[in-house]
Formats: structure tokens, C-alpha cells, sequence
């Protein structure tokens, strides 16, 4: 193991070479442009054997990357906002076929208007594909759920693509120090690619076919099937990484969790604000307020268990929502109120298209929760937001 | 490939015939071969829309399953050993 001091992106680049990916599909899109900047750099010094190929689109990447692991190869790709979206069709796709694929997301805001910032929105979409969601907190949990990723994906109870999440920018561009494994610790994790079929000609299958009504609803129940049942094997999984390459970061759970146990009111959110939410925790601990965090680790699968033990039972849970889903609220508040009986959610959306809400605001906001906001859904802008320079019809009149 | 699972299914099938191309109910005639007559030349088979003429020991049958009865093969057997015979 070697200490370096790397970007997100950068991590997950190093992911990628450590897990002996056979292809990978680039189109680059900010923030993700790096990993294969990164990629190709590692490709021209022959650092990596990965076949590197180039295509017009997010929706062609994705299909490369797809028609590659069809044909039994580690596959890989990277994306983020339009790009996302873009592919949206593809992303089904391969979840569908249920061929093992790993994808990193640099999240971002969608347009319109533009805006390159971060958000989680386009992550978020993404929730009901069928695709294993795991999203990470600092980079070197980018890189140790990239090569879980693919152990994950290749298992025959699971058989799903699996995407990981990571903050645009705020990971993927912002360097720390990443603990980087050796080869032989992630060939000693990682066993050699399983898959349920190949393209074989000797021995060839139909793949993309029409299905009857019946026989397709009985794939999409064990998509679901195979969702649910993941639960368990991230977390065996998890262990063993735990055990083989870095016990550094706790993998045995879906969620981390921070001073939760003796909290009266829980945090519960999902990326890289985490660090800002656990100093801001400390501060009103000190004050005498008892308050926890829980950080979503994985969206997908969710980890009903683990939410109803960590939050039932409190005073009050806030979620902080960095995503939306138009008219409804947060789509982690959403998650949250429907697993949790009893107890009372409120959820506060901010932070999107690259809004700074950092320790203050969210001192902030955790004091006025733990006096009592009486609205279940807020947006809160950090700064004091003047009068917008936005056009309407009348200006144009 | 072990898939050991029961809950497990997976979106392919094998190749094979589509049941999609198969003849309905509503045929009205099909081609019969005369194999006294038949010199196995296939032009029958070159011809056949619906690939539904099957080479078999130098001469050929007919997959009445796929087959539309459209009489292609009949009109373009060089010494007449396919005759359309009226299924109704």
C-alpha cells in the first residue's frame, strides 16, 4: 500500500488499472473528463492493458462499454449530467440484460439553464433502472467502491451494473491523500470476471428479443429480486475487502453512521457535505444539542433494515437533499419518509447547481431543525440571494 | 454456465425458428412435391421467400409450419413436379 496525495477522479482512474478493466468506453463531459484524461495517459505509457475506445457520444460509450462486457470482458465508463441522461436508454439497457458493468458518475446539475456545478440530481434520476447505486463521500472511497463495484457486479446472486456516485468537483477535481492498494491485495479480492452469457459463435444466444408480456414481467421481477438480495452480499462483500485490502473505512454496512447511537435528532444525507455535516454535529454536541448523522451510502439497494434500526425511535430526522424531484421534495426525503414510521421528517433541499452550504450554514440549519421548522420541505439559500437578473416575457415586450 | 439461483433470469433465448413467421389458419393452398419428378436442381429453395423449402437427399420437401402457400416454387420448377393443392 502506497500513500498519495491524488484527486477523485485520479482514484478512480487508479480503480480502474488495479481492477484489470479489458475495455473502456470514453466520452468525455465535465467533471468526469479527468478519469480519462487520466485513462489514456496510463494507456500511452503502457502502464494498463485496458482496449481504450473513443466514440461520438454518451449513448455510443455506454454501448461500447455494453457490447463489450456482453462479450465477457470487464467493462467500464464514466459520465456525468447530460451525458447521464444521454445515455439513459443504454443505462436501461444493460441493466435489463443483466451483464455486469461498472460506472463511475461525477455528478452535476442538468439543464436548462447551464451549469457545470455540482448536484445530484442526474444521480438521482437514475434510481429505478435497476443499476446497484453506491455513492461516495472522499476519494478514497471513490476508488474502494469502484473495485467493490465490479466484485460486487460479477457475482451470480447480484448479475446487475453497478454505478458510483461522486461529487463533480468537489471530489472529483479536489485532491487529498488516497491510500492506494497493491496489485496483489486486488487480485487476491478481485477473482477473474463471471457473467450469466457470453456472445459466443460457437455456441450463440439471442440477445435484445422480443419478450411476451408474461415472460417480461418475470425478468423485472428478478431484477428486483436480485436488487433486494444484493443487500446482503454488499456487505459480505464489504467485509472482505475490509479484510484483504484496507480496513480503513468500514464497509460491513450500507450506511455510515456518525454519533448516532445516544442522538436524539439524526442527519440523514448522502455525499461529500458529510464533512461539513460531522464538524457542524460537533459543534452543537459541545452545546449540548444530541444530535447524529446518517450518511446513504447506497441509494440502491435501500436498505430498509438499516434505516428503520439507525432512525426510528428519534425525536426528529432531517434530510438534506442536494437533488430534487419537482413538486415532491428531495428523492432521499422521499426514501426516508417512506420507510420510517413514528417519527417526523423534515427534509431541506439546497446546495443544487453548485451552491456552496458549507459548516455554517449547516450549524445553521441543524439548530433551527432541533427548535422546530414547521414546513415539510424548504429551500434554503445560504447567502442572502439578491434580486436575480433573470429575463421574463415582459422584459422582452 | 451454473445459474444456480431461482430467482435469477436472464433476457435471451437460443436461436431457433421465431414463432412470429408461423403460417396461421389462413392458407388456402400448399406446394406438393412430386418426388418421382424432382431433379433436386433447388431452384425451388433459391427462390422461396420464406425459406421454407428444405433440401433432403438430393431433393427437397416443403416446412408447411412457415410455409404461406404463395406458389413461387411451383412456378419456377423447370420440369413441374411442385403442384399447389387446394387446402380448403
Amino acid at each position: 500500500m502506497i500513500r498519495k496525495i491524488i484527486s477523485g477522479n485520479e482514484a478512480v482512474a487508479t480503480a480502474v488499472k488495479l481492477a484489470r478493466v479489458g475495455l473502456t468506453g470514453i466520452y468525455p463531459i465535465t467533471p468526469q473528463t479527468s478519469i480519462i484524461e487520466k485513462l489514456a495517459e496510463m494507456k500511452a505509457q503502457g502502464e494498463i492493458q485496458t482496449e481504450i475506445v473513443r466514440v461520438e457520444s454518451e449513448h455510443s460509450a455506454m454501448a461500447a462499454t455494453y457490447g463489450a462486457a456482453l462479450a465477457g470482458i470487464r467493462a467500464f465508463t464514466a459520465t456525468a449530467s447530460q451525458g447521464l441522461l444521454y445515455m439513459h436508454e443504454m443505462v436501461w439497457w444493460v441493466a435489463g440484460s443483466r451483464v455486469p458493468v461498472v460506472m463511475v458518475v461525477g455528478t452535476r446539475a442538468v439543464g436548462a439553464p447551464w451549469n457545470i456545478w455540482n448536484e445530484h440530481t442526474d444521480f438521482t434520476s437514475e434510481r429505478d433502472s435497476g443499476w446497484i447505486m453506491a455513492f461516495a463521500s472522499n476519494p478514497q472511497e471513490a476508488l474502494d467502491l469502484t473495485i467493490q463495484a465490479f466484485r460486487i457486479s460479477e457475482d451470480e446472486r447480484v448479475f446487475l451494473p453497478v454505478m458510483v456516485g461522486m461529487d463533480g468537483f468537489i471530489l472529483s477535481h479536489t485532491k487529498t491523500n488516497v491510500l492506494i492498494p497493491d496489485q496483489e491485495q486486488i487480485d487476491d479480492y478481485l477473482p477473474p470476471r463471471r457473467q450469466p452469457y457470453v456472445i459466443d459463435p460457437e455456441d450463440p444466444v439471442e440477445i435484445g428479443n422480443m419478450f411476451p408480456p408474461e415472460g417480461y414481467m418475470k425478468l423485472r421481477e428478478s431484477i428486483h429480486l436480485a436488487l433486494k438480495n444484493s443487500e446482503d452480499i454488499i456487505r459480505q462483500h464489504g467485509r472482505e475487502y475490509n479484510k484483504k485490502v484496507s480496513p480503513m473505512i468500514d464497509y460491513s454496512t450500507l450506511n455510515s453512521s456518525y454519533r448516532l447511537e445516544d442522538a436524539d435528532y439524526a442527519v440523514v444525507l448522502m455525499g461529500a457535505w458529510a464533512g461539513d455535516a460531522m464538524e457542524a454535529i460537533d459543534v452543537l454536541r459541545e452545546k449540548g444539542i444530541k444530535i447524529g448523522m446518517l450518511r446513504v451510502r447506497y441509494l440502491r439497494p435501500w436498505s430498509e433494515k438499516e434505516i428503520r434500526e439507525n432512525l426510528e425511535g428519534k425525536k426528529g430526522v432531517l434530510v438534506l437533499d442536494r437533488s430534487t424531484s419537482f413538486g415532491r421534495g428531495g428523492p432521499l426525503y422521499i426514501e426516508v419518509k417512506s420507510t420510517i414510521r413514528d417519527t417526523e421528517v423534515k427534509d431541506i433541499v439546497t446546495g443544487l447547481g453548485g451552491v456552496t452550504v458549507g459548516k455554517s450554514d449547516m450549524i445553521y440549519l441543524f439548530s433551527k431543525f432541533v427548535e422546530g421548522i414547521k414546513e415539510d420541505v424548504t429551500w434554503y439559500y445560504p447567502k442572502e440571494v439578491g434580486k436575480l437578473d433573470v429575463r421574463t416575457p415582459r422584459d422582452i415586450e | 454456465m451454473s445459474l444456480l439461483l431461482d430467482y435469477q433470469y436472464f433476457p435471451i433465448t437460443k436461436p431457433g425458428k421465431g414463432a412470429g413467421g408461423k403460417t396461421g389458419s389462413w392458407r388456402v393452398v400448399k406446394p406438393v412435391v412430386d418426388l418421382s419428378k424432382c431433379i433436386g436442381c433447388k431452384a425451388c429453395f433459391m427462390f422461396c421467400p420464406e425459406s421454407t423449402i428444405v433440401p433432403k437427399g438430393g431433393k427437397v420437401t416443403v416446412d408447411y409450419e412457415y410455409c404461406k402457400g404463395c406458389g413461387v416454387c411451383s412456378n419456377v420448377c423447370p420440369v413441374k413436379a411442385i403442384s399447389m393443392v387446394s387446402e380448403t
